[in-house]
């Protein structure tokens, strides 16, 4: 993590923050806290329905809050937004565009209603613009855009406010892998522009190469949160073996207690193993006449780490 | 301010480029007027025993004019709604829509029908008064009966004239063209520059029927736009950037007035100059600023009921096909209840009275107090007031759709 310094202070301080709705028996957001710094790119992963979208229609101003607080900048967001409506954006999943207006309409429209106006406006589009490489689709409707072109116009609106934070709920889905990529750099830059991003998306690559921090949240609560370095320093090891048979009972047995194992598919388990323990492991295996086929051992990715937190079972 | 603005341009701008709205909005009544127009033409079946009514104003208590009544009482098709004792009482009622029409029979009535001189016959005419959005066939049908019968009259006069006179005596010859010069029609509550303006045609019913009706059509347009914007998140985005529910439907509100008001200039050209190519009559217009004043009024009272009708209908929907049941059908019922697609005055009394629970019904009664009664801005103003009332309802109904809408996701 970077240190403390005044710009890498905490902009979003979510302090136990817990959200209901109305008709839902359970909590959608069970007592959430997180600590979002100035200039970082913050991943927020979850599996469906972990609270993902309810923290972001939090932090956008879209469901009132019930308990805890969001603190903006040192003051509560409500406030802050109050005081600065443009300081937060949302991205939605949505292409949230007009179709039936031209790329050049939409942003004048959305600079409108946010009151920006005169010379501002049309700097503001033409870096809007300029940053989502748009110039040679201005006069095109939004119908007749691309996936990508879509969503990359979807995303200059965000910025037509020069928002302080960036929310962007799943950006790359439904995009051809050279939208996506350019999607990606882009919002790289944005940290170097002094943004805050805060990232949800279903793609570990994406979040593992892009975020700074992230936090694994489901059925409402933090499972773990920090840098991906963190995260993956704090988990034990990742061993995935097969075996020529599957493992006697009584070596399952003890190997579920001490390792965690799990059987991944016919004769083939995984666990997580300290590495000094590895050499015991293997004798160990000697030792009941299970002839070992392949194995790999290494540190988790962060894929590994999200399904071993959330649980393997299917969600909504 | 410059929010609503950008709120107004980006409506009008989505409103142009849509194709099917604008078909419906401008060419559905279009063609239906001018169907319409045609083939109501001379079919308000003037022959049927209508429930419209007439009542007599009997000045010359004569016992000529009593036959006179007897007669026309026993062939009339129309309801018989009795004797009134004035002309004022009469053409007040006339005003008030309880009677179509009320046939006055002059003081001398009596005397003159049984003068030779013509010019004495026709000082002493009858006098029919007529609501004049009464169409002219039911008009031309009753005036036909009241000639029948005074027909018959001056027969029965002539008869025992001869049976008084000595054989070869001096009796004039007596012609049919005599008996129509002595009935006059008067259309009540023309101003004194279209007193023999002619009484409503097919087309002054058709216009603003059909004008109102696609007026109240904006709700198609309007939900689609409002679909789209809730589908694609844009309306969620306009949340997250403050701007409120009620800032959006005002920018709603005004494109669509101004369309409402591109429709009823339309409509009203239509039916001057575009019916009468086709061989249909005229759209007949008050020409005095009073009326024209009255109405700018009345189209633009029923613009804004019609648009607040569909910002509410496009709140509460999710889908086209909500859009199309809720919206769609629900103008069509209006539209049946209210008189424009059967014209009220054709209505059994019961429907009558029922037309009264649809706005478009006011919007039709106003229209049609200026355009066929050369009405002033006063004399439509309970139909105005009605129209912004429920403007007003439907508009707050909208807004709290919507607040109870959010509280409900939430």
């Amino acid at each position: 993590m970077s240190p403390d310094t005044p710009a890498a202070s905490t902009l979003v301080a979510v302090d136990q923050v817990s959200y209901q709705y109305r008709r839902s028996v359970s909590p959608s957001l069970d007592g959430i806290s997180l600590q979002i710094r100035r200039g970082q790119i913050y991943g927020l992963l979850g599996p469906n329905g972990a609270g993902k979208t309810t923290l972001i229609s939090l932090l956008a101003g879209l469901l009132p809050m019930q308990q805890g607080s969001i603190q903006f900048a040192g003051q509560p967001l409500l406030a802050a937004r109050r005081a600065t409506p443009s300081a937060v954006a949302l991205v939605p999943q949505e292409n949230a565009v007009y179709p039936m207006l031209t790329v050049l309409e939409n942003l004048q429209f959305f600079a409108g209603v946010q009151n920006i106006r005169g010379t501002l406006r049309a700097q503001r589009i033409a870096e809007a613009v300029h940053f989502c490489r748009l110039e040679q689709v201005t006069r095109k409707p939004a119908a007749q855009l691309s996936g990508g072109l879509r969503r990359r116009l979807n995303l200059a609106i965000g910025l037509l406010g020069d928002p302080e934070l960036l929310l962007l709920d799943e950006p790359t889905v439904g995009v051809d892998p050279q939208s996506r990529h350019f999607l990606l750099d882009s919002i790289a830059t944005l940290r170097d522009a002094g943004k805050t991003v805060v990232y949800t998306s279903h793609y570990m690559d994406e979040v593992q190469t892009l975020c700074d921090a992230l936090a694994i949240i489901d059925q409402g609560r933090v499972l773990v949160q920090g840098s991906l370095a963190e995260l993956a320093a704090s988990e034990r090891t990742q061993l995935e073996f097969r075996l020529q048979a599957p493992l006697p009972a009584p070596l399952r047995d003890a190997l579920q207690q001490r390792i965690g194992l799990q059987e991944t598919g016919t004769a083939q388990y995984s666990g997580l193993l300290p590495l000094a323990e590895l050499p015991r492991f293997l004798v160990e295996l000697q030792g009941h006449g299970c002839e070992l086929r392949n194995l790999a051992y290494g540190q988790q990715n962060l894929e590994q780490i999200f399904m071993r937190l959330t649980r393997r079972s299917l969600r909504d | 301010m410059y929010p609503l603005f950008a709120l107004w341009r980006k409506e009008w701008l989505a409103l142009m480029r849509d194709k099917h709205g604008l078909a419906a909005l401008f060419v559905m009544p279009a063609v239906f007027i001018l169907i319409m127009s045609l083939a109501l033409q001379d079919s308000f079946s003037p022959s049927a025993r209508l429930e419209l009514g007439y009542v007599i104003v009997d000045l010359d208590q004569s016992s000529t004019s009593a036959a006179l009544v007897k007669r026309l009482r026993a062939q009339a098709t129309l309801q018989d709604h009795g004797a009134r004792s004035g002309e004022s009482q009469a053409t007040d009622e006339i005003r008030q829509g309880q009677h179509a029409f009320a046939l006055l029979i002059p003081a001398g009535f009596g005397r003159s029908l049984q003068a030779d001189k013509q010019a004495e016959t026709t000082a002493h005419k009858l006098r029919l008064l007529a609501d004049p959005t009464i169409p002219k066939g039911v008009e031309l049908s009753f005036r036909n009966q009241i000639l029948a019968a005074l027909g018959t009259q001056r027969a029965n006069e002539v008869l025992l004239r001869l049976q008084k006179t000595p054989l070869g005596g001096n009796v004039k010859e007596i012609r049919i063209e005599d008996w129509q010069r002595q009935l006059e029609t008067v259309a009540i509550k023309a101003d004194t520059a279209h007193a023999d303006a002619a009484l409503p045609s097919a087309v002054q019913q058709s216009v603003p029927a059909w004008l109102i009706f696609s007026m109240f059509f904006v709700v198609v347009p309007m939900s689609a736009i409002f679909i789209t914007e809730r589908q694609h998140g844009t309306l969620q985005r306009l949340r997250t950037q403050h701007v409120s529910y009620a800032l959006i439907l005002a920018g709603k509100l005004l494109p669509f007035f101004i369309v409402n008001q591109i429709q009823a200039l339309l409509m009203i050209l239509v039916g001057r100059y575009l019916v009468p190519q086709f061989g249909g009559d005229a759209l007949v217009l008050p020409s005095g600023a009073a009326q024209i004043a009255g109405l700018w009024c009345m189209a633009a009272a029923a613009s804004l009921a019609a648009v607040s009708w569909a910002l509410c209908i496009a709140s509460l929907v999710r889908t086209s096909e909500q859009a199309t049941v809720i919206g769609g059908v629900g103008n069509i019922l209006m539209g049946a209840i209210g008189g424009i697609m059967v014209p009220k005055f054709i209505m059994p009394a019961q429907m009558q009275s029922l037309t009264q629970i649809s706005p478009m019904a006011w919007a039709l009664d106003g229209f049609h107090e200026i355009m066929l009664r050369s009405g002033s801005v006063a004399d439509v103003m309970p139909y105005i007031g009605s129209l912004l009332l429920f403007a007003a309802v439907t508009l707050f109904l909208a807004i709290l759709t919507s607040a109870l809408a959010v509280r409900y996701r939430s």
